[in-house]
């Protein structure tokens, strides 16, 4: 199922390559509600969300030439480039909604919680067993960057911890991952 | 802190993890952008990093995504004429960019003017050209019954010949062209060659202007030409004179 729709993304982007627009609107039926999710996990507003997935599109468009499927799968691509836009808006235009209140305790719901994230990974996916090989903490740790964004400081305040102890350990942590994934 | 300090090829993958984690410090940001570009090693270490976490991806409730959201994607990409079918519609949109586009109207003002100055000289030369156009023409036939040269005889009363295939010339001897027009005065020579290749001017100063059914051939002579002014050798081939449309 992933192996055709990750064809299917294959296809979709050598098509915007040639111009062909009807194809960009394939891939958005087929990927823009999941992007607008991730965007949104990270992100939190909808409206920012949004913003993050029309510029990926208009990336997608304009860079569809530069892709090529030996360096990796189209969709792994797009949310490559999608994730890369969103963190830029998260961090590099750091915008006032965020200065406020910590990333990530705001709009909190039991679909946003770390643990929760990981029991909803495919029983098959190696990803799932070698976080669950992680004691708890750093379980956690790793699942609230990548799916919420939070950075070395947000984990530091959020689990109580030093910055530069933080990052050392999460270090070791993704070493481990490594490991058990190869 | 007991954790085995991690090796350079370590550090380098934890950089990629940490790159694809968004991670990076901002000041960090350029230098790992460049390092994408440029460093097969690490772009595929960043690559196989996304494919590893991406499963979680996979965990996101799918969100709707809404026409007004694409109609905003598609003002963002600028204008493309109105989508009827499918795939069709790529190429209005790059004709519009053609139609947008300063360097092509500065080529394409270029190229006009490289046309008509071209057509200038080309006016003058097909003029010249006019004059060379054969009103009679002659296939000389092998006895194999193979095309081996094409005479031409022009308005103003000039002819050539041209080689099809090349003749094997043996030294000391070469290759006489005569015509026949009247068998009461025989053949007459138009032409002396030493080696066959390309185009020769014939000879045809003082003969009537060539008509219809006219014989061209090309005979094997001594080195300076036949003895007595008629064919003496064997005939290499030959052929009638037609019209030329």
């Amino acid at each position: 199922m992933t192996t055709r729709v990750a064809i299917d993304c294959d296809d979709l982007i050598r098509a915007c390559a040639l111009g062909d627009r009807s194809a960009l609107r394939a891939l958005y039926e087929l990927e823009a509600s999941r992007m607008i999710g991730v965007a949104q996990r990270l992100l939190r507003r909808r409206a920012l969300a949004e913003e993050a997935v029309q510029d990926t599109f208009v990336s997608i468009w304009h860079k569809a030439s530069t892709f090529d499927a030996a360096r990796g799968a189209g969709r792994t691509w797009v949310y490559a480039i999608l994730r890369h836009r969103a963190l830029n808006m998260l961090r590099g235009e750091r915008r006032l909604e965020f200065s406020d209140a910590p990333i990530g305790e705001e709009q909190a719901s039991e679909d946003d919680d770390p643990e929760t994230i990981v029991t909803q990974l495919s029983d098959k996916a190696a990803l799932r067993r070698c976080l669950q090989g992680l004691a708890a903490d750093r379980r956690a740790a790793i699942v609230l960057a990548y799916v919420h964004g939070l950075s070395h400081s947000d984990l530091a305040s959020k689990l109580g911890m030093p910055l530069g102890t933080v990052k050392s350990w999460l270090r070791r942590s993704l070493i481990s991952l490594r490991e058990c994934m190869g | 802190m007991n954790d085995p300090v991690p090796t350079s090829e370590e550090e380098k993958d934890v950089l990629a993890a940490e790159y694809v984690l968004g991670l990076v410090e901002a000041v960090d940001m350029p230098r790992l952008e460049t390092m994408m570009e440029t460093d097969a090693d690490f772009a595929r270490r960043v690559g196989a990093w996304r494919q590893r976490l991406g499963a979680l991806d996979e965990t996101v409730p799918g969100g709707q995504a809404g026409d007004a959201l694409w109609s905003r994607i598609e003002t963002a990409l600028g204008p493309s004429v109105a989508p009827r079918a499918g795939r069709v519609e790529a190429r209005p949109s790059r004709w519009m960019a053609l139609w947008d586009s300063l360097p092509f109207w500065r080529g394409a003002g270029f190229a006009a003017a490289a046309a008509a100055l071209l057509l200038a000289f080309g006016m003058g030369y097909f003029m010249q050209q006019a004059n060379r156009q054969p009103v009679l023409v002659a296939v000389l036939m092998t006895d194999q019954n193979e095309a081996a040269a094409v005479v031409r005889a022009f308005a103003d009363g000039r002819a050539e010949l041209q080689t099809i295939k090349p003749i094997a010339i043996p030294s000391g001897r070469a290759v006489e062209i005569w015509t026949l027009w009247d068998r009461a005065i025989g053949p007459k020579s138009i032409g002396l060659i030493q080696s066959v290749s390309g185009k020769i001017d014939l000879r045809l100063d003082g003969l009537p202007r060539p008509t219809a059914g006219q014989l061209f051939e090309m005979t094997l002579e001594p080195a300076t030409g036949s003895p007595i002014g008629r064919p003496t050798g064997p005939i290499l081939n030959k052929g009638n004179a037609a019209v030329a449309l």
